[in-house]
């Protein structure tokens, strides 16, 4: 196995992990929204500016979790599309080789047709990988997209929080996490995008 | 890759082994191949490492579009490892093989190549006029196990039964049964894990009119030497490791 072919191995499974961690924290914000509502509720009046923020904030950590569902299934497309393109440049370099070794051989001829098949099917499969990739990081900007969202919502939130009066802490604190998790989610995302960026134009 | 025609007739055997640049720390191993007029059968083709030489060697017999058939005696990969590539290789071919190891064999890669499972009582192998037999080895050594036996040609591919594991520069046949004798007995000993099957085996193949012993490693036996082979098997202990 080459290394640029091991590197490719590392860099979709990384997506799979890196996504789990994202899916942990789309569902602590989700927590966070549930909470931040109960606590306007009980602000009433005080904290009726923040009363929306948390429709926003739960909408939010649903779409991402959707997003990452549907992520997780392309990136497994992705890998069982990496196996398969290992297996068939495999199978090229074992027939290119065969091919030479069967130099003078009666019937050597007869091994271009697998070969050139083989290299058609290696060739379909790179092609095929570098698209599904592009789709991918598509997807992962529209992650981005939503934790850029969030931080905007966490700012909002603290602008709100501070005239919630005795529940100001309280709804910092909802703030904080959101803002954090925005963080995470951001920073988890930008690693899968760096990762595959590389096998975009490869 | 050394090749050596062991029967010529209606049909073909070429031993194919030996091979002098296969990589050091992997055993070397015999692969067989039959070959009718239009088609082409290879018994335990062997592990990846062996799939382009083994190619490469076959070529000289037969085109690839005439490499019909497969036979892995059992699921070890030094037999069929190579697996995958054959099914690459291969648009429209049958892989003979125990039916057990069917959903074992398949991580290899069979796609395209058709699995044909063979039943524990075993069964036959028709390529063109001429019917191959196959026969139950079972736990010799694996637990699910076949030989093939070929009456017109008097040959019994017997798998790892008989093996020994020799360097790449072995006579392909037993010269001095006496002094092979000694490559063979840990294998046998320690691969083997039944007496009583070995003498189910025994019984079975002792029936059979042999003219020659094809095993999967080392050296083949002809004429009195499979005779005594089998005696010789016959009074041997396996199962040693526990």
């Amino acid at each position: 196995m080459t290394n640029q072919t091991k590197s490719q191995f590392i860099a979709v499974a990384s997506i799979t992990s890196e996504l789990s961690a994202v899916m942990v924290v789309a569902k602590e914000i989700s927590l966070a929204a549930a909470n931040a509502k109960a606590i306007a509720f009980r602000a009433g009046d005080k904290a009726k500016g923040f009363q929306p923020i948390t429709d926003f904030i739960n909408e939010l950590a649903k779409e991402t979790i959707e997003l990452v569902t549907s992520i997780n299934v392309h990136a497994l497309s992705l890998y069982r599309l990496t196996v398969n393109e290992y297996r068939r440049t495999g199978a090229y370099n074992r027939f290119e080789l065969a091919t030479k070794m069967a130099e003078g051989a009666v019937y050597a001829q007869s091994m271009q047709e697998p070969l050139e098949h083989a290299r058609l099917s290696m060739l379909d499969c790179q092609r095929q990988f570098k698209r599904d990739v592009a789709q991918l990081l598509g997807q992962l900007e529209a992650v981005m997209h939503h934790a850029r969202a969030a931080r905007v919502i966490a700012a909002n939130s603290r602008i709100e929080a501070s005239q919630a009066g005795e529940y100001l802490q309280s709804l910092q604190a909802v703030a904080e996490s959101v803002d954090k998790a925005a963080h995470t989610i951001h920073d988890n995302v930008q690693r899968c995008r760096i990762a595959l960026s590389l096998y975009r134009n490869t | 890759m050394k090749m050596t025609k062991i029967y010529e007739g209606s049909h073909q055997w070429i031993m194919f082994g030996r091979d002098e640049n296969k990589p050091d720390n992997i055993v070397d191993s015999n692969q067989y191949v039959v070959r009718t007029a239009n088609r082409c059968l290879l018994l335990d083709p062997g592990g990846s490492e062996l799939f382009a030489p083994m190619m490469a060697a076959v070529l000289h017999h037969a085109p690839v579009e005439q490499i019909t058939d497969l036979f892995a005696s059992h699921q070890d990969p030094d037999v069929i490892s190579s697996l995958g590539l054959w099914d690459q290789a291969l648009s429209d071919a049958k892989l003979h093989a125990p039916a057990i190891w069917e959903g074992f064999l398949r991580h290899f890669g069979c796609e395209s190549i058709e699995y044909v499972p063979i039943p524990d009582n075993g069964g036959t192998i028709k390529l063109e006029s001429l019917e191959l037999q196959l026969v139950p080895a079972h736990y010799l050594h694996s637990s699910g196990n076949f030989h093939v036996y070929d009456p017109q040609a008097r040959i019994l591919m017997s798998g790892d039964v008989g093996a020994a594991l020799e360097g790449p520069g072995a006579p392909v046949f037993v010269d001095n049964f006496d002094a092979h004798v000694e490559k063979m007995r840990y294998f046998h000993q320690r691969w083997m894990p039944s007496n009583q099957a070995k003498r189910a085996w025994i019984e079975r193949v002792r029936n059979l009119d042999i003219d020659i012993l094809a095993p999967q490693h080392g050296r083949m036996f002809k004429g009195d030497d499979v005779k005594r082979f089998l005696d010789w098997f016959d009074a041997l202990q396996v199962g040693i490791a526990v």
